[in-house]
């Protein structure tokens, strides 16, 4: 399962497993974000490509008015798969 | 999507069986989904079924995908994704094949009287990185 916790400063933090199935989940938690946003990984264990899609429109859409995602504490396995992806192109990586 | 648990719980229960450490769960598990779910989109069929087939060959997985009543539609000749473009310029989707193929040591498709298989291997012990993103 999924979910996400929306913490007061701009964070928001990703907890368990970001699926296929769980992708309407989580645009409902990107989707509100309209400022620059430290997306913490430490929680979630698992997320395979269609949850990389909905990260990559978000910080698209932020980048229009100038504004981004931060990704911190990202597991091992998440930032091997990152690199490969290019994200740490267009994600800050932390 | 809700076929997915089952498909994790089955791989779990693979990996159990044949003594597999759980630090190969992630590759496995995002192996099966990307291509699962690729069959899903892609799929002609009309009998809505994928059989999955795991089995370990001595320090080897093995992956196979069955679909069945469909077109030929090799997924093993999708262009890998644009990883090195700017933002701007990223497409949205497109990253699971290109993604399995940096994570895996065989990649194969084939094709029969409307039956199509992906047919995966992955050696184990070796992380990703060491795979280094070998081209198939």
């Amino acid at each position: 399962m999924f979910s996400a916790a929306v913490g007061n400063t701009n964070e928001i933090q990703l907890i368990g497993r970001l699926d296929a199935s769980q992708v309407v989940a989580a645009r409902e938690v990107l989707d509100r974000i309209t400022a620059s946003s430290t997306i913490d990984f430490r929680e979630l264990e698992y997320i395979s490509s269609a949850g990389m899609g909905v990260l990559l429109a978000t910080q698209k859409r932020l980048a229009g008015s100038g504004q981004k995602l931060t990704l911190v504490h990202l597991n091992k396995h998440i930032r091997d798969i990152f690199g490969y992806a290019g994200f740490d192109k267009v994600f800050e990586i932390r | 999507m809700a076929s997915l648990d089952s498909v994790f719980e089955y791989v779990g229960e693979f990996m159990a069986q044949n003594g597999i450490d759980r630090s190969e769960a992630y590759s496995l598990e995002f192996i099966v989904e990307e291509m699962f779910t690729n069959l899903i989109k892609y799929s002609r069929s009309g009998r809505n079924e994928i059989a999955l087939g795991l089995r370990r060959e001595e320090d080897t997985m093995v992956v196979q995908l069955t679909d069945f009543d469909v077109d030929e539609f090799d997924m093993t000749k999708v262009s890998d994704a644009k990883t090195d473009e700017p933002l701007g310029d990223r497409r949205i989707g497109g990253l699971g094949v290109h993604l399995v193929r940096k994570m895996v040591d065989g990649f194969r498709y084939e094709y029969s009287d409307r039956v199509g298989k992906i047919i995966i291997t992955k050696n184990l012990g070796q992380d990703d990185v060491q795979r280094g993103g070998r081209k198939h």
